[in-house]
C-alpha cells in the first residue's frame, strides 16, 4: 500500500505579541521571523502514518510511506526529519505563491502529482492549516480524483494491501469503518499522535537520501471561487484584573470575597 | 434570493441543528426577497414526523436515505435537487455540514465557504466573515458563483427553536435503494461516552497544558466535581488522552457560555478562547502573566493553580 501524507508548514502564530498582529495593504501579516512548524492536525496525519508503517512490519503487509509539502525551503528540516523517520520519498513543491486562501489552488496541485506519481492508494491530510483555516483542501482532492473521501478520521489500522480500518468522529459519535482503498482520509482530533523524534542514527541511515524538488511552476492551479477582501484582527480583552497576595491561600481568598461570592453555586452538602 | 438549508436528520443533534438554522436565517435571511426551503435527510421511518416540527422555512423536502453516507448523500442531491434554482445552500455547523457544501459546491461549479460567522447578500455576489489565522483574524470573502455554499460557524447565530407552523408545503423522495458504496465494506457504531452538554454549563473550570500529567487533570476534575462545576479542558490536554476528546473546550469543541468560567493552568490560545468568550466572568489562574489568557480575562491570579484551587474549594464548601 503506498501512502502520501500532504502537509504544510506554518508559523506558530501563538507566538505573536498583540503588537504584532498588523495587517499590511496586502492583506499579510508579517511572520517571517517565526520558526515554521508542522501544523497540527498535518502532524497528527505524519504520526497516523508511521503507525501504520509500524504495523505493516508486525504484520507483513508491504506499506510504503511518501511525504509531500508545497513550501519554500523553510520546510526541508522538516523533510529531514521526515526522511530520517523512514519516509521513502519526501518531496518538496518549491513554491513561494500566497496560498494561504488558496484551497482549489492547492488542491488542483496534489490531483496532479498524485495523477502523475500513481499507484498511490491513500492520500492523508491534516483538516485544516492553522492559517488558511480553509477545511476544504482533502475534499476537493477527493472531488477532483473521484475518490471517496472520509473526514475526521482518529484511527487507521492496517488490514491488508488495499483495506484499512478507519474509525472517524462524527457529529453524534463515532463510526469504525473496514473501507477498501484507493481514497482520501483526513485526520481530525486524534489523541496521542504528536509525531515522535527520529533517533541520530535514524538520521544518519537517511543521510544521503535526497529530498526531491519540483517546481510549482510545472502544475496548472486552479482558481478560486471566493475571493478575500478583508482581514480584521480580533482583540480579545477584559479587565485582567490581578489579585494580589502573600500567598495563594490568601490569592484564593480576595478572588472568592471580591468576584466569585454570590456568583458560584453553593452545593447542598 | 432563493436559499435551501440542508440538514442531516441521521443524527442525533437534529433539534440543534434545525434551531441553529433557523436562528442565523432569521439573523440575516429573514428580510428582503428571501424565500427558503429546508432539506431533510433521514433514515428512520419513525422519525418523520418530528422532523416535520423541525423546519425552519415555509416548505422542506424529505429525503430518506439508507444512512448518512458522504457519497450517498451527495448522490442523493444529485438526483433530487437543480441547482439552477437555488442561489444559495445553508448547512449547519458539525462535520457533515461542511464536508457536504465543499463537496455539493465543487460539484455545482458554486462557491464556497465554510465555518461562516456572518453573511451579507450585495446584488450578485455574497458577502461572508470567517475566522483565519487560529480565530485570531477575521477573513472577509466575497464569493461571486452561483449557487453559493456555506457551512455555519460554531456559535455564528443564537439558537432558536422552531415555531409551529399551520402551513407546511412538504416534498417526499425515498433514496434507500441499494447504493453503490462499494469502498465501505463494514462499519460499526460506536457509542462515545457521554457527558453533560457542556455547552449548557452555568459554573466551569478548565483544566490547560499546565497541569502536566494526567493525575492532577483527574485531580482538577475531582474539584470540580465537589463544587459542582463541569469540567473542561483545553486541546493540548485532550490531544495527550488526559481526558476522553468530549471535554475539549473551543472552535474543535464545546462552544460554552457558563456564568463563570474558572480557567486552570491555560494559556489562552484564540482558538480556546472561542470556546469561553461569552462567559460572564472568566477567572486566570497562570504562573505566567504574560499569557495570553491573563488580559482576556476578567480576574486573574499569579500563581501555582494547584494550590490556589485547593483553597477556593475549601474556601466554597465551608
Amino acid at each position: 500500500m503506498n501512502i502520501l501524507v500532504c502537509f504544510t508548514t506554518t508559523p506558530e502564530v501563538e507566538m505573536l505579541t498583540d503588537e504584532d498582529w498588523v495587517i499590511d495593504k496586502n492583506l499579510q501579516i508579517d511572520t517571517s521571523f517565526l520558526k515554521p512548524t508542522l501544523d497540527s492536525y498535518d502532524e497528527s496525519a505524519l504520526e497516523i502514518a508511521l503507525k501504520l508503517f509500524d504495523a505493516s512490519e508486525n504484520i507483513k503487509v508491504p506499506l510504503e510511506l511518501n511525504a509531500l509539502t508545497i513550501a519554500g525551503s523553510g520546510a526541508n528540516i522538516i523533510l529531514k526529519t521526515l526522511k530520517a523517520l523512514r519516509f521513502k520519498r519526501v518531496v518538496r513543491i518549491d513554491s513561494h505563491e500566497d496560498l494561504r486562501f488558496r484551497p482549489m489552488a492547492v488542491a488542483s496541485v496534489l490531483t496532479q502529482y498524485v495523477l502523475k506519481h500513481a499507484p498511490l492508494d491513500v492520500l492523508l491530510l491534516g483538516r485544516q492549516t492553522s492559517i488558511g483555516e480553509n477545511t476544504r483542501t482533502h475534499l476537493l482532492v477527493a472531488e477532483m480524483l473521484g475518490w471517496p473521501c472520509i473526514t475526521q478520521a482518529i484511527r487507521i489500522e492496517l488490514v491488508d494491501r488495499n483495506h484499512l480500518v478507519v474509525t472517524h468522529q462524527m457529529d453524534d459519535g463515532r463510526l469504525r469503518q473496514r473501507i477498501q482503498t484507493p481514497c482520501v482520509l483526513s485526520i481530525g482530533d486524534a489523541p496521542n499522535t504528536y509525531m515522535r523524534v527520529p533517533t541520530l542514527k535514524d538520521r544518519l541511515r537517511s543521510g544521503k537520501r535526497p529530498i526531491e524538488i519540483l517546481s510549482i511552476k510545472d502544475f496548472q492551479l486552479s482558481d478560486e471561487t471566493e475571493e478575500l477582501i478583508d482581514l480584521e484582527v480580533i482583540h480579545h480583552r477584559r479587565a485582567g484584573i490581578l489579585i494580589e497576595g502573600k500567598s495563594p491561600e490568601e490569592k484564593a481568598r480576595k478572588l472568592y470575597e471580591g468576584h466569585l461570592k454570590g456568583s458560584v453555586p453553593v452545593q447542598e452538602r | 434570493m432563493i436559499f435551501k438549508g440542508i440538514l442531516n436528520g441521521c443524527a442525533s443533534n437534529i433539534v440543534a441543528q434545525a434551531e441553529e438554522l433557523n436562528g442565523f436565517i432569521r439573523e440575516h435571511l429573514s428580510c428582503g426577497d428571501n424565500v427558503g426551503s429546508t432539506i431533510f435527510f433521514y433514515s428512520k421511518k419513525e422519525e418523520k414526523n418530528a422532523l416535520l416540527g423541525l423546519v425552519p422555512t415555509e416548505s422542506a423536502e424529505l429525503i430518506r436515505v439508507a444512512r448518512y453516507q458522504p457519497e450517498n448523500i451527495l448522490k442523493a442531491l444529485e438526483t433530487v435537487e437543480n441547482a439552477e434554482k437555488a442561489d444559495l445552500y445553508l448547512f449547519p455547523s458539525g462535520f457533515a455540514g461542511s464536508e457536504i457544501a465543499v463537496r455539493w459546491a465543487y460539484r455545482m461549479k458554486g462557491s464556497c465557504l465554510v465555518q461562516v460567522k456572518q453573511i451579507e447578500c450585495s446584488g450578485a455576489q455574497l458577502i461572508a466573515k470567517k475566522t483565519v489565522y487560529a480565530n485570531h483574524v477575521l477573513g472577509t470573502f466575497k464569493l461571486t458563483q452561483k449557487p453559493f455554499c456555506i457551512s455555519l460557524a460554531k456559535g455564528s447565530a443564537d439558537s432558536q427553536a422552531i415555531a409551529v407552523r399551520d402551513k407546511l408545503i412538504v416534498t417526499e423522495h425515498d433514496l434507500t435503494g441499494p447504493q453503490k458504496d462499494q469502498f465501505i465494506k463494514h462499519s460499526k457504531w460506536i457509542p462515545t461516552e457521554t457527558t453533560k452538554d457542556l455547552a449548557a454549563a452555568t459554573f466551569l473550570i478548565i483544566g490547560g497544558r499546565g497541569m502536566h500529567t494526567k493525575e492532577n487533570t483527574q485531580n482538577l476534575k475531582k474539584i470540580a466535581d465537589a463544587l459542582g462545576a463541569d469540567f473542561g479542558v483545553s486541546r493540548p490536554v485532550a490531544m495527550s488522552a488526559w481526558t476522553p476528546m468530549h471535554r475539549m473546550i473551543g472552535v474543535s469543541g464545546a462552544m460554552t457560555n457558563p456564568e463563570v468560567c474558572i480557567v486552570a493552568g491555560v494559556s489562552g490560545a484564540a482558538a480556546f478562547y472561542a470556546g469561553i468568550e461569552k462567559s460572564k466572568t472568566i477567572v486566570a489562574i497562570n504562573t505566567d502573566i504574560r499569557a495570553p489568557i491573563i488580559k482576556a480575562a476578567d480576574v486573574a491570579v499569579i500563581d501555582d493553580y494547584k494550590a490556589v484551587m485547593a483553597e477556593l474549594a475549601k474556601i466554597i464548601l465551608d
